[in-house]
C-alpha cells in the first residue's frame, strides 16, 4: 500500500513536471490570453482575525465568460466568505482558451481545484474517477431540487457528481429586424425551415452593402462538431452513433441533406468564406455585418452590454428545421460546478457549493437577470424568482428561450469528443466542397469505427 | 613528441597533472548545474515519458499497463500521418525560403558601410524578439476576411476577397508567412557572422583570377559556410516542424486541418483526451522521426571534414 501511493506520488510528480515543460516550453498559459486572475484574493478581508487563521481554503476555478458572469463570480465568491468563517474560498477566473491545458496540468500535478466549473457530459469525468460523489457533502434537498431536464449532466444513477449553475439552449437563431425590414421581409417572424431561411437569405443579399453577409453560422470542424448536434438530430432523429455505439450512424441522406443546407448558404455566398466572428461571440452581429447569426442563446447578453441599441431590433428563434421534420435543432449546453476527487476539503467545497448556487435563490437571481434571461436554472424556485424579476417583461425574448426552444432540447451528446469532431470535418469538408458529401460522410464514419474501436465504446453505452 | 616528455621533469609532470584535475573538477562544477537541470526537466521525464507510454491514465485512478496499445493506436490513425506529412511540407515551405532570404540578406549586410549594416542587422533582428503570440494576432488581422489589411489592399486591385486562414487551400500558406518572418532575424545573423569570418585572402585571390560574385558565392562562400548552413538547416528543420504557437492562435489547426502541425496535434490530443497515453506515445514518435530525419541530413551533407 505504502509503496503504491509513493509511485503514484511519484508518477504525478513527473507527468506533472513532464506537462509543466511542455506548456512552458509552448509560453506561459495560453498564447494570445492573459494569465489567470484571482477574482477574490479574500486574504485580510475576512471579519475576525483568529476564525480566518482557522479557515479552511479551498480554490475554485471558473472560466472568463461576459463581463456580467464574471463579475457574479466574483461576488458570489465574496458573498460566500463574507457570510461565514470556516471556509475561505479563494477564486480564479481562468481565460477560457486556457482552461483545458491549465485544468491538465494541474491534474498532473495533483493541484486541481477543490472546486470547479464543468460544461458538457460527465460520464467520461466519472469512469476517469475525476468527479466527487456530492450526495454527502451536498444536502439531499438541493439534489432532489434539480430539474428532470438536468439530471443527465447531474447523476449518474442515483449518485451526484454535478450541480448545474445554468442550461442553456446551443443554437438559437437570431437576426436583424432592421436587415429583414429593408428586404421587404416580415421583421418579426424568422425562418421555420431551412427552404425559408434560403429564400429569405436570396431576399436579403441583393440589400446588403460590402462586407455584409445574410448569415453567419458555425463554419469550422470543432464549432460544427459540438453545436450542431441538435441539427442532426433534427434531421435524422438520432446523432452519430447507433444506440448500442456499436457502429457509426452518418452515411445516410438525412446527414447529407444536413451538409447540403450549409453547402447552399456556402456556394451561394449568404455565408462569409472566413467566419467573421467566433461562434460563441457576438461582435459581428452587433457590427451589423449579418443578418442572421446562429449562436448560443447567450449571445443575447452580449448584445444587452455591448450593443444595446441593437437590444430591441433584434429577433430570436429556434434554428431552422428539416422539411417535415418537428424535432428540436439545438442542444441544451450547460455549466456545473463539481467537487474534485481528490479534494482534501470535501465538506467545506460541499458547504460552499451548496450556498452559492444550491441555497437561497436570491443568489442565483443577479445571475439570470444579467445575463438577459437567455440561460435557464436547474431549480424551479430560482426559476419562479426570475421570473418576478422587474426586468422580466422587458426581455421578450426569454420566453422564446425558456418555453419554446428550450423544452425539448436535447442532452449534449455522451460519446467521446472525437466522434463529434468526425462529424463536424465532415460537414465542413462537404459544406466547402474539399469533398464530395457522400465521401465526406465516409471519412467520418471511417474515423468514427476506428474510435469506436479504440476507446472500447461498445462496453461504454448507456442503458 | 617523446623528446619532449623527456625534457619536463617529474615535479613538472605532477604539477601539470595537478593542475588537470583542478580544471577537471571545475569543469565538473560548472557543469553540474545544467547537468542537474537536465536530468530534472529532460532526462527524467523523458523515461517518465516512455513508462507511461505503456499505460492508461487519467492522472485520477492507479496507470493501468496496456503494452503497446497506445503506439498501435496513434500508428494506426491517419490523421497522426497526415500531420507529419504536413509537417514536412511546412518545412519545405518555410526552411529553403528563409536560408535563402537570409542568405540574400547576410550578403547585402556584409558588402554595405559599417553604420549601415548596423541598422540592418537591427531591423531584420526585431521580429525574433516579438513573442510568437503577438505575430499570430498581428497576422491574424492582416488576413481579417472583412477588413484586414491584405483583403483591403488587393480589392484597390479589384481582387475579390480571400479567405486566407479560412480556405484550405491558403491557410498553411498564410502561416508559413509569419514562420519565416519570425524565423529570419536569427538565421540572418548567423549567416552574417559566418560571412564575416571568411578570410578576405580568398577573394582578393579570386578576383584576381577574374571571378564574379557569382563565382565567388558558389565557390568560396557557399563550402566555407557548410557548417553553418547545415546547423541552420537542421534547427531550421526541427523549429518549422515543431511549429505550435502559430497555428494555435491563427487557426486552431483548421481549417480542415490543413493547419493542424504535428506538436499541436499531440497538443489537442492532450488537452482533449480523459487519459494521457496516446498524446505522449504521440510524442515519442515524433521524436523518433525529429531524430531519424536530422540524423539524415547530417549523413548526407557530411560535415565532420570541415569540422576536422
Amino acid at each position: 500500500m505504502g509503496f503504491n501511493v509513493s509511485r503514484r506520488h511519484f508518477l504525478g510528480a513527473g507527468t506533472g513536471l513532464a506537462a509543466a515543460a511542455v506548456l512552458t516550453a509552448c509560453g506561459s498559459g495560453t498564447p494570445g490570453e492573459p494569465a489567470p486572475e484571482e477574482t477574490t484574493g479574500t486574504g485580510g478581508e475576512t471579519s475576525g482575525g483568529e476564525s480566518a487563521a482557522a479557515a479552511v481554503t479551498i480554490q475554485f476555478w471558473h472560466r472568463t465568460f461576459t463581463p456580467v458572469e464574471n463579475e457574479w463570480y466574483a461576488n458570489i465568491v465574496k458573498q460566500f466568505n463574507e457570510s461565514q468563517s470556516e471556509v475561505k474560498v479563494v477564486g480564479t477566473e481562468v481565460p477560457a482558451d486556457a482552461w483545458d491545458q491549465k485544468m491538465k496540468s494541474a491534474q498532473a500535478a495533483g493541484k486541481a481545484p477543490d472546486v470547479y466549473t464543468h460544461p458538457g457530459a460527465i460520464q467520461d469525468g466519472v469512469n476517469a474517477g475525476q468527479l466527487r460523489e456530492l450526495n454527502d457533502i451536498v444536502p439531499q434537498e438541493a439534489l432532489d431540487e434539480i430539474i428532470d431536464a438536468a439530471l443527465p449532466v447531474s447523476a449518474v444513477g442515483d449518485k451526484y457528481y454535478a450541480y448545474p449553475l445554468l442550461l442553456e439552449p446551443q443554437t438559437v437563431l437570431f437576426w436583424n429586424k432592421t436587415m429583414l425590414e429593408a428586404a421587404g421581409l416580415d421583421p418579426e417572424v424568422g425562418p421555420e425551415t431551412w427552404d425559408e431561411l434560403l429564400e429569405m437569405c436570396a431576399a436579403i443579399k441583393p440589400t446588403l452593402g460590402e462586407g455584409q453577409y445574410c448569415i453567419q453560422p458555425a463554419a469550422d470542424a470543432p464549432t460544427f462538431a459540438w453545436s450542431t448536434v441538435g441539427q442532426q438530430y433534427n434531421f435524422a432523429g438520432h446523432t452519430a452513433l447507433t444506440d448500442d455505439w456499436t457502429a457509426p450512424n452518418v452515411e445516410n441522406p438525412e446527414y447529407a441533406a444536413l451538409i447540403e443546407g450549409y453547402k447552399a448558404l456556402w456556394d451561394n455566398d449568404y455565408m462569409p468564406k472566413q467566419a467573421l466572428a467566433a461562434y460563441v461571440a457576438g461582435n459581428d452581429y452587433g457590427e451589423e455585418k449579418v443578418a442572421f447569426k446562429v449562436s448560443g442563446s447567450w449571445m443575447m447578453s452580449e448584445i444587452g452590454s455591448d450593443f444595446p441599441d441593437l437590444l430591441g431590433r433584434t429577433g430570436v428563434g429556434r434554428f431552422p428545421t428539416a422539411a417535415g421534420s418537428d424535432r428540436t435543432t439545438t442542444t441544451l449546453g450547460n455549466f456545473k460546478w463539481v467537487v474534485d476527487a481528490k479534494t482534501a476539503n470535501a465538506e467545506a467545497a460541499g458547504k460552499f457549493l451548496a450556498w452559492s448556487i444550491a441555497g437561497d435563490p436570491a443568489n442565483l437571481v443577479p445571475f439570470f437577470v444579467n445575463t438577459q434571461f437567455t440561460k435557464v436554472s436547474v431549480r424551479q424556485s430560482v426559476q419562479d424568482a426570475v421570473a418576478d424579476d422587474a426586468a422580466a417583461a422587458d426581455a421578450p425574448w426569454s420566453d422564446i428561450v425558456t418555453n419554446e426552444i428550450a423544452p425539448d432540447a436535447i442532452s449534449e451528446p455522451m460519446y467521446p469528443w472525437d466522434v463529434s469532431l468526425a462529424v463536424g470535418t465532415a460537414m465542413e469538408a462537404g459544406m466547402k466542397g474539399a469533398q464530395p458529401i457522400d465521401v465526406a460522410l465516409k471519412t467520418a464514419a471511417d474515423t468514427i469505427a476506428q474510435v469506436i474501436e479504440r476507446d472500447g465504446l461498445a462496453e461504454k453505452a448507456p442503458n | 613528441m617523446s623528446t619532449t616528455t623527456e625534457l619536463i621533469s617529474k615535479a613538472e609532470v605532477k604539477r601539470l597533472n595537478k593542475s588537470k584535475y583542478r580544471d577537471t573538477r571545475l569543469a565538473f562544477l560548472m557543469l553540474a548545474p545544467v547537468t542537474i537541470m537536465l536530468g530534472i526537466f529532460v532526462i527524467y521525464p523523458a523515461f517518465q515519458a516512455v513508462y507511461l507510454s505503456f499505460q492508461d491514465w487519467s492522472f485520477y485512478k492507479p496507470p493501468e499497463f496496456v503494452g503497446w496499445r497506445n503506439f498501435t493506436n496513434v500508428l494506426s490513425d491517419p490523421l497522426f500521418f497526415a500531420a507529419i506529412r504536413r509537417g514536412f511540407v511546412f518545412v519545405l515551405m518555410t526552411v529553403p525560403i528563409m536560408l535563402v532570404l537570409a542568405f540574400l540578406f547576410a550578403s547585402l549586410v556584409v558588402s554595405v558601410g559599417k553604420k549601415f549594416a548596423t541598422t540592418l542587422k537591427v531591423s531584420i533582428y526585431i521580429p525574433t524578439i516579438i513573442s510568437g503570440v503577438i505575430a499570430s494576432i498581428i497576422f491574424v488581422l492582416i488576413y481579417d476576411y472583412s477588413g484586414g489589411l491584405l483583403n483591403a489592399t488587393l480589392a484597390n486591385f479589384d481582387v475579390a476577397p480571400i479567405a486566407w486562414i479560412g480556405d484550405p487551400k491558403w491557410a498553411l500558406f498564410a502561416i508559413a508567412i509569419p514562420a519565416i518572418w519570425l524565423g529570419m532575424g536569427l538565421t540572418s545573423l548567423i549567416m552574417v557572422a559566418a560571412m564575416v569570418d571568411i578570410p578576405e585572402e580568398f577573394y582578393e585571390a579570386a578576383a584576381m583570377e577574374g571571378a564574379n560574385w557569382w563565382q565567388k558565392t558558389l565557390y568560396i562562400t557557399i563550402p566555407q559556410m557548410k557548417n553553418v548552413i547545415l546547423y541552420l538547416l537542421i534547427t531550421g528543420f526541427v523549429a518549422s516542424i515543431q511549429q505550435f504557437e502559430l497555428p494555435l492562435v491563427m487557426t486552431g489547426g483548421g481549417p480542415l486541418d490543413s493547419t493542424n502541425l504535428p506538436n499541436l496535434f499531440i497538443f489537442n490530443h492532450f488537452r482533449n483526451d480523459i487519459t494521457v497515453g496516446y498524446s505522449i506515445a504521440a510524442a515519442l514518435l515524433l521524436f523518433v522521426v525529429l531524430g531519424t530525419v536530422s540524423a539524415l541530413i547530417f549523413k548526407v551533407l557530411n560535415s565532420e571534414k570541415l569540422v576536422d
